[in-house]
């Protein structure tokens, strides 16, 4: 077995290496943009802070219909705008387009999740104090948050992962690709079943770092 | 100094407070108490807009809330304490990051916010326990800690919303006595809602009592002072068997 992994080694480090590229831009959506949209839902919903039906329904529709697109079906039907944005279709920068989209949509939604799981009462305190819409948010519903927060995040990366692996059909490479391509098509099960392992580990240790993180940061 | 004039508010179908004209004067410990759903906690609510009225106008020393820009708002509201019947502290946030908030918020000069802090923290007698979470304390240090978070920015005015609703016998003692103190030596005029007579009894000079979402009288009354109450298993045999001729079960 190690001699068919030893041949592809610089195959599978590169594979590892858009993995990286495609998941990392991945988690940079869904914070940069997922969190600020997320917290719009939460605060445009009805009875909150920012209550607006419009903006809710809308930004609303948009999370729900991006996640309802089956992955595959959403790459390709981005294609138009992958090129428009990048100026390719093909490839691991490329790539990354559709993933960031997913990745806002269902990063958003966990966030509106644990947003709303604070207790109204702490929202109020912070009113009655005179805080801003700004400072309660990073000072009170954050703070409250944030196990909830890290979970979400947690959980998001690893569909990332997931998604990731059939980024293949637009040469975006990968592992999932790499499995695909070497391990299957070309009939060397043992390589596909190495990266299965790689993977494997990887999703452990991720939800091992989130699950023990969001349990430190949580006080109450 | 603080007067409501004519508000309403009702939620969907149901009238909460019906057109109600009260007026706090500066210095007093004033009560408000009625039955559950009388309107009393909407009423005070109100007082700081948390409850915007869908009729009538809010004033504080002569300056209209009802009409204010949410900046404006904003900075009266750093003026009125208000603590709550479930303390609604930031539980990830230790006992001095709560108190510290308030004077954040009012750009307190960041040099002072530490003593700022300690001095409020002592004033509630937990200025030990300032590196503890809210989940390790109990309910009656939990409403201190909301206490010395309220008195932060100096207000004027504290609002309580059942302040020892959720405490027992002892623990609401205590939490008056803290309550008393701020309006002797403090200068605070307070508000207090509470559905328990004895607690309104004990610290208030007027008392406003509510029905139906309307005033039905305000009364001046003399406080009966605070009972120290106890909270040793033998004093709940002795109040159990008290006047009844009943055995040990």
């Amino acid at each position: 077995m190690l001699d068919t992994l030893g041949q592809y080694e610089t195959e599978i480090w590169q594979a590892i290496g858009e993995t990286f590229v495609m998941v990392g831009v991945s988690i940079l959506a869904a914070v940069l943009i997922g969190l600020p949209v997320g917290t719009l839902l939460f605060l445009c919903r009805k009875g909150n802070m920012l209550e607006n039906r419009f903006l809710f329904s809308t930004f609303n529709l948009l999370v729900n219909t991006i996640r309802s697109f089956p992955f595959l079906l959403l790459v390709v039907f981005l294609i138009p705008f992958t090129r428009f944005i990048i100026g390719t279709a093909i490839g691991t920068i490329a790539a990354t387009v559709p993933l960031s989209i997913i990745a806002i949509a269902h990063y958003a939604r966990l966030v509106e999740q644990s947003l709303l799981d604070v207790p109204k009462g702490v929202i109020e305190a912070a009113i009655s104090m005179g805080a801003s819409v700004k400072e309660v948010i990073f000072k009170f519903v954050y703070v409250e948050a944030r196990s909830g927060l890290v979970l979400g995040l947690t959980t998001s990366i690893i569909s990332f992962i997931s998604y990731s692996t059939i980024m293949g059909v637009v040469g975006g490479g990968g592992i999932g690709d790499f499995a695909i391509r070497y391990g299957y098509q070309q009939f060397k099960t043992e390589l596909m079943i190495y990266v299965i392992i790689i993977m494997v580990i990887l999703v452990q240790i991720i939800q091992f770092i989130g699950t023990n993180l969001s349990r430190i940061i949580d006080k109450r | 100094m603080l007067k409501l004039d004519r508000v309403s508010k009702s939620f969907s179908t149901f009238q909460a407070v019906k057109s109600v004209s009260l007026t706090i004067n500066q210095g007093e410990i004033h009560g408000i108490i009625g039955a559950s759903g009388a309107g009393k906690s909407t009423l005070l609510r109100l007082m700081n807009l948390l409850e915007v009225p869908d009729e009538g106008e809010v004033e504080i020393n002569g300056q209209q809330l009802t009409s204010m820009n949410s900046k404006k708002l904003r900075q009266v509201r750093k003026s009125l304490g208000m603590i709550f019947q479930h303390f609604n502290l930031v539980a990830n946030k230790t006992v001095y990051d709560n108190v510290v908030i308030p004077l954040e918020l009012a750009n307190y000069p960041r040099a002072e916010r530490r003593s700022r802090v300690m001095e409020c923290l002592q004033f509630v007698g937990l200025d030990s326990l300032m590196d503890k979470y809210p989940a390790q304390l109990s309910g009656g240090q939990k409403q201190r800690v909301a206490i010395a978070r309220a008195l932060a920015n100096k207000p004027q005015v504290l609002l309580c919303d059942e302040p020892t609703s959720a405490l027992d016998p002892s623990t609401t003692a205590d939490i008056l006595t803290v309550l008393e103190n701020i309006n002797k030596s403090l200068g605070v005029t307070i508000v207090i809602v509470s559905h328990e007579m004895e607690v309104i009894r004990s610290i208030c000079n007027r008392v406003t009592v509510m029905a139906d979402g309307e005033i039905y009288d305000t009364v001046k009354c003399k406080p009966t002072g605070i009972l120290n109450k106890e909270n040793s298993p033998k004093y709940f045999v002795e109040q159990l068997t008290k006047d009844v001729e009943i055995d040990h079960a």
